[in-house]
C-alpha cells in the first residue's frame, strides 16, 4: 500500500495557480525529496500534505484514506519546520510532551518515548532548557525529536537544514539519513539543495513553476534528465548546454559538430539543445583528429579537481579535469567530448529526445 | 560608552530627583493631608511636622459605607477588565490572523468606538439602562467601561498576536491540536505581556472613571471615585476625608500594576523560530 498518493493535485490562490496537477505516489518507508528552486511549489505541496493548505483540486490520500478535508491533527503526520517552530515558553521536554499529549498515552509510555528519542538525538543533557538557550543545531534536533516522539506514519521536512551552517548541515544531513534507515518511516522532504536530495532520497521529485519536471531515483535524474531544466539543475557545476540544429544526421552548432548517438530520435533540420556534463569533457592529445580546439579563459583549482572555463568556437563551457591536468589560462588545448554521455533535447520544448 | 564621571552622575541624579519631586508632590499632599488635623490643614507655610491623626480615615468608614463603595469599584473594574481582555483578545486574534483586504477597516471601525466624547453618550446610556432596569447596578458600569476597553484591548493585543509566529500554531495543529487549544496553549501564553498591558490599561480606566459612574449610579452601585466627591458639598468641603479616600483609591491601582508587572517582559517568543 502506498503511504501518500497525490492525484492531479492543484493549488490556487484566487486566480493564481501555483501547483498544477501534481501526480505522485510515495511508497511506505520511502524517502522522497521534493527538489526545486524557490517558488516552484514544493513547499506548498508539502503543506497540502500536512493539511496546512487546502487542496484546490485533485485527491490527496495518506495511508489509503482520502484526507483532502481532514484537519492537520487528524492526518497522522509529523512535520519539521524550516524555522523549527519550537514552543518558546516550554522546555525541550515540554515541547516533546506537548506533541504527545493529544495521543492520550500512559505517563510511563510518554516518559519512555521521550527518553528514547532524547537518547537517539543526543538531547538528554538539554531536556530542561528552553529553545532560547539552545544553538541552531540543537534546536534543529529538538524539532526532529518533537516529530519523532509521535512515531507518525509520515514525516514531513520543510527545508530543515537551511538555517544551519555548512559543517552542521552535513552532519545533520547524515543524521537524518541514519534516522530514516533506523526508523523506516515514510519521509517527504523539501529542499532546494541538490546535494541533500541526491544523498538522502530514494526518489527525487524535481519541480519547476508548479509542475513536476521529473520523478526518479538520484541516479536516474542525474544520468537521464528528461528536460533541460533537470539537466542544468542537477549536478555541480551545471551541465553545459549548446543550441544547434540537425544537419545531415549530425548535430551542428557554430564551430562544432557531433554525430548523434543512436539512442536519440531526431529529424533533419530540427532545433536541438546539446548537453554535456563538465566531467565528460576530456583533455585530448594534440594530434587527436576528432578533438576540438578550446581556449582556457579561467582555471579554478578545487583540490582534487580543477574547473576550466573554456571557449570552444563561440561557446563558453566548463570542463572538470583532474587537478594535475590543469592548464594555465590563456593557452589553447584540445578537448574531446565523451559522446556516450551526450544529452540531446528538443530546443523548443526542452524535453529529451532519448527514445 | 565611557564610564560616566562623578559630575555627570550628580547631574543625572539631581535631574531625576527634581522630576521625582514634581511627580510625587501630589501624592505627598494627599498622604500628608489625610493624616493632618483639620485646623492646620491650610496653615501657611504648610506644616511639615504635625501630630498625626487617623480621624479622617475613621470618619470615612463610619460616617459613610466607604468599604462598600470600594467593593463596588473593585467589582466594576475587575469585571470590566476580565470581560474586556477576554473579548478583546478573541477579536484581536481574529483580526491578526484573518487575511482579508478589508480587515483593517474592521479594526479601525472597532477603534472608532473609542472616539466618542463620553459625555455625548451619557444620556442615551441613562435612558437605556433605566428602561432595562440596570440603573445603579455594577453591571451597567461594566458594560459601559467594556465598550471603551474592548477596542483598546483589540488594538493592543493585535500587535502582540502579530508577533507570535504562525509557524508555532501550524506546528501545534500538526501535533494534534485544534484551533481553540492552539490559541489557549500556544498563542495566548506567548502574548502574555500584551494581556498584562491591556489589563493594566483597562483596570486603571475603569477604576478611575468618574463621569459615567456619577450619572449611572445612585446609592447602591456608587463607586469610590464618586463617593469621594460627595464630601464636596455646597456648604462644606471635607478635605481630610477627600484626601483619605483618595489615598485609599490609589492603593489597588498600584497593587494591580505591580502584580501585572512581572508579565511585562520582552522577548517571550525568543528562540522559537530560527
Amino acid at each position: 500500500m502506498s503511504a501518500i498518493t497525490l492525484r492531479n493535485v492543484v493549488k490556487r490562490y484566487g486566480a493564481v495557480q501555483v501547483v498544477h496537477g501534481v501526480d505522485l505516489t510515495i511508497d511506505e518507508g520511502e524517502f522522497v525529496v521534493l527538489l526545486g528552486p524557490s517558488g516552484c511549489g514544493k513547499t506548498t505541496t508539502l503543506r497540502m500534505v500536512a493539511g496546512l493548505e487546502d487542496v484546490s483540486e485533485g485527491e490527496l490520500s495518506i495511508g489509503g484514506r482520502v484526507v483532502n478535508n481532514l484537519a492537520p491533527k487528524d492526518r497522522g503526520v509529523a512535520m519539521v519546520f524550516q524555522n523549527y517552530a519550537l514552543y518558546p515558553h516550554m522546555t525541550v521536554r515540554q515541547n516533546m510532551e506537548f506533541a504527545l499529549r493529544p495521543m492520550k498515552l500512559e505517563k510511563s509510555v510518554v516518559d519512555k518515548r521521550i527518553a528514547d528519542t532524547a537518547e537517539i538525538l543526543g538531547l538528554s543533557p538539554l531536556m530542561e532548557r528552553r529553545p532560547a538557550q539552545l544553538s541552531g543545531g540543537q534546536r534543529q534536533r529538538v524539532a526532529m525529536g518533537r516529530a519523532m516522539v509521535r512515531t507518525p506514519k509520515v514525516f514531513l521536512f520543510d527545508e530543515p537544514l537551511s538555517n544551519l551552517d555548512a559543517k552542521l548541515r552535513t552532519q545533520v544531513r547524515w543524521e537524518i539519513g541514519k534516522l530514516h534507515q533506523r526508523l523506516g518511516t515514510t519521509v517527504l522532504y523539501v529542499t532546494h539543495d541538490q546535494v541533500e536530495a541526491m544523498t538522502l532520497a530514494d526518489k527525487i521529485v524535481i519541480m519547476r513553476d508548479g509542475y513536476v519536471e521529473q520523478v526518479g531515483t538520484p541516479e536516474e535524474v542525474f544520468a537521464h534528465p528528461k528536460t533541460t531544466f533537470v539537466a542544468t539543475f542537477i549536478g555541480s557545476p551545471a551541465m553545459n548546454m549548446i543550441d544547434g540544429r540537425i544537419e545531415s544526421g549530425r548535430m551542428v552548432a557554430e564551430g562544432i559538430s557531433f554525430a548523434i548517438p543512436a539512442r536519440y530520435h531526431v529529424s533533419e533540420g530540427q532545433a536541438v539543445t546539446l548537453g554535456i556534463r563538465p566531467s565528460e569533457i576530456k583533455i585530448a592529445a594534440s594530434d587527436d583528429a576528432g578533438a576540438l580546439d578550446a581556449r582556457v579563459e579561467v582555471t579554478e583549482y578545487l583540490g582534487n579537481e580543477a574547473l576550466l572555463d573554456l571557449r570552444i568556437g563561440r561557446h563558453e563551457m566548463v570542463a572538470e579535469v583532474p587537478a594535475a591536468d590543469r592548464v594555465e589560462p590563456g593557452r589553447t588545448i584540445r578537448v574531446r567530448f565523451n559522446e556516450a554521455a551526450l544529452h540531446l533535447f528538443d530546443a523548443q520544448t526542452g524535453k529529451t529526445l532519448a527514445l | 560608552m565611557d564610564k560616566p564621571s562623578t559630575r555627570q552622575a550628580i547631574l543625572v541624579y539631581t535631574l531625576l530627583a527634581i522630576i521625582l519631586i514634581v511627580f510625587m508632590m501630589p501624592i505627598y499632599l494627599i498622604v500628608s493631608s489625610s493624616v493632618k488635623p483639620s485646623p492646620i490643614m491650610f496653615q501657611k507655610p504648610p506644616a511639615f511636622i504635625f501630630p498625626v491623626t487617623w480621624e479622617h480615615y475613621v470618619d470615612l468608614f463610619t460616617m459613610r459605607p466607604f468599604a462598600k463603595f470600594i467593593m463596588n469599584s473593585l467589582i466594576v473594574a475587575l469585571g470590566s477588565t476580565a470581560f474586556s481582555v477576554f473579548m478583546g483578545s478573541l477579536g484581536a486574534y481574529a483580526i491578526s490572523r484573518i487575511r482579508h483586504k478589508r480587515i483593517n477597516d474592521v479594526a479601525f471601525w472597532i477603534l472608532s468606538m473609542r472616539m466618542f466624547p463620553p459625555i455625548a453618550v451619557v444620556v442615551p446610556y441613562y435612558i437605556i439602562f433605566k428602561t432595562v432596569g440596570l440603573l445603579d447596578t455594577p453591571l451597567a458600569l461594566i458594560i459601559v467601561y467594556s465598550t471603551a476597553n474592548i477596542p483598546l484591548t483589540v488594538w493592543l493585543m493585535k500587535g502582540f498576536f502579530d508577533e507570535v509566529p504562525t509557524a508555532l500554531e501550524e506546528a501545534a495543529s500538526v501535533d494534534g491540536y485544534g484551533l481553540v487549544e492552539t490559541f489557549w496553549r500556544i498563542t495566548l501564553p506567548l502574548a502574555a505581556p500584551g494581556l498584562a498591558v491591556s489589563a493594566v490599561f483597562c483596570f486603571i480606566f475603569s477604576w478611575n472613571e468618574f463621569l459615567f459612574a456619577l450619572m449611572l449610579t445612585g446609592s447602591e452601585a456608587q463607586t469610590a471615585t464618586v463617593a469621594v466627591m460627595s464630601f464636596w458639598s455646597s456648604d462644606a468641603v471635607q478635605w481630610g476625608r477627600i484626601m483619605a479616600g483618595s489615598f485609599i483609591i490609589l492603593i489597588p491601582g498600584v497593587i494591580f500594576v505591580l502584580t501585572c508587572q512581572r508579565w511585562l517582559v520582552r522577548g517571550l517568543t525568543m528562540g522559537s523560530v530560527k
